[in-house]
């Protein structure tokens, strides 16, 4: 057991530089002590081939949401509102935004199709370009969040004077076999997050929507 | 939204793998999450602002996954059938490959006894120090080191048998 103990401190990194140094002269003068650390070596190895892929599986949207209250208060509510209401009205268009490789910190701000969905669209309505929450922040400027199934992107967007700054932007997918429809927890946990931290209040309700866009979302 | 919040999202990737070397099935793993993470933000005013919420939420799963561990053994569930299916879908070569390698690995750590897995996941998967996963535990560090001592023997003479 001692050597078993001092076998796994010396693989697990858990020795002094002295007791390490005299660990490997050790290791040198006996082979079977070298064996059962390339073993022990396998063993982490392997352990590491199982499980660290985890990490890079998405986050399921039910533990993003368990984390980021703003799926339960107002997510689900309004989104499932939202999917209800896939009846028709595709608009036609692309986002204008390139696709993959955008630097994290400084997403480009939405032009074309996606600053007309910005300007126009209504939470609920259908289309490849969607708004599924709009919001006001702390200094009581409008923001809306948006997916694109088309690009497969979901963000955040914010109006500053007369133009909207993305201020989120990452990657997602509409469910398979519906692109059409959405719901809140399907919202990648980055979004969700980045909501949570710049809305004041309650998100805007339908008249409140429609109040702002009659006043060109301006604060 | 509050500090600690964001960054228990940004523990989720981890909070899964640990999960997952507990509990095994991907779907009892990530429950197992969900209650951690509810349970942590339902205590979020214990935490100590300083001290590593990493070790404070993994010891939340660890309780979580203890208390699940009794009430699975109360009810007398059994464990689900061999990975039934568990295969399809991947494209073949190298995925199949790391796929049941994976498999076996699984195999293995469950059938570990529950204080030794735990030993094993939170120190050669999690990469936790001998003293940090003792704090987690809640055990003494010499009671951690044998627990891990075990663990690992029973898991290379599982995992090195001649096939």
């Amino acid at each position: 057991m001692e050597r078993d103990l001092r076998i796994a401190a010396y693989v697990d990194g858990e020795l002094d530089p002295a007791e390490r140094a005299a660990f490997e002269t050790e290791m040198k003068s006996d082979p079977s002590l070298a064996g059962e650390v390339e073993m022990q070596r396998r063993l982490r190895a392997r352990l590491a081939a199982a499980y660290d892929p985890v990490l890079d599986e998405p986050t399921p949207a039910r533990l993003a949401a368990a984390a980021a209250p703003v799926a339960r208060r107002y997510g689900a509510p309004t989104w499932a509102a939202m999917a209800a209401c896939v009846v028709a009205g595709i608009l036609v268009g692309r986002l204008a935004l390139p696709r993959g490789g955008e630097a994290p910190f400084a997403p480009p701000a939405p032009r074309g199709e996606l600053a007309r969905v910005l300007d126009h669209g209504l939470t609920g309505d259908a289309g490849p370009i969607r708004v599924g929450l709009s919001f006001r922040d702390r200094d009581g400027d409008y923001c809306r969040v948006f997916t694109s199934a088309s690009d497969r992107v979901a963000g955040l967007a914010c109006r500053t004077g007369d133009r909207w700054a993305t201020r989120t932007l990452t990657a997602w997918a509409p469910d398979a076999g519906a692109a059409y429809r959405t719901a809140g927890s399907q919202l990648p946990p980055e979004v969700l997050v980045a909501v949570d931290g710049l809305i004041a209040g309650e998100p805007l309700d339908a008249a409140g929507e429609q109040t702002a866009r009659a006043q060109g979302w301006r604060k | 939204m509050e500090p600690i919040r964001r960054r228990i999202v940004e523990l989720l990737p981890r909070l899964r793998r640990l999960a997952r070397a507990l509990a095994r099935d991907p779907a009892d793993a990530d429950d197992l999450v969900q209650t951690t993470v509810e349970r942590a933000l339902a205590r979020a005013g214990q935490w100590a602002p300083g001290t590593r919420l990493d070790s404070w939420t993994f010891r939340i799963m660890k309780n979580a996954w203890i208390d699940e561990a009794r009430a699975r053994s109360r009810r007398g569930k059994v464990f689900a059938a061999e990975e039934t299916g568990e295969m399809v879908g991947f494209d073949g070569g190298g995925a199949m490959q790391a796929r049941l390698e994976a498999a076996e690995v699984e195999r293995a750590m469950a059938a570990l006894p529950q204080d030794q897995r735990l030993a094993v996941a939170l120190v050669l998967v999690e990469g936790l120090s001998y003293k940090e996963a003792a704090d987690v535990l809640e055990i003494p560090q010499g009671t951690l080191t044998s627990r891990l001592v075990r663990g690992r023997t029973a898991l290379i003479a599982q995992l090195e048998k001649v096939h």
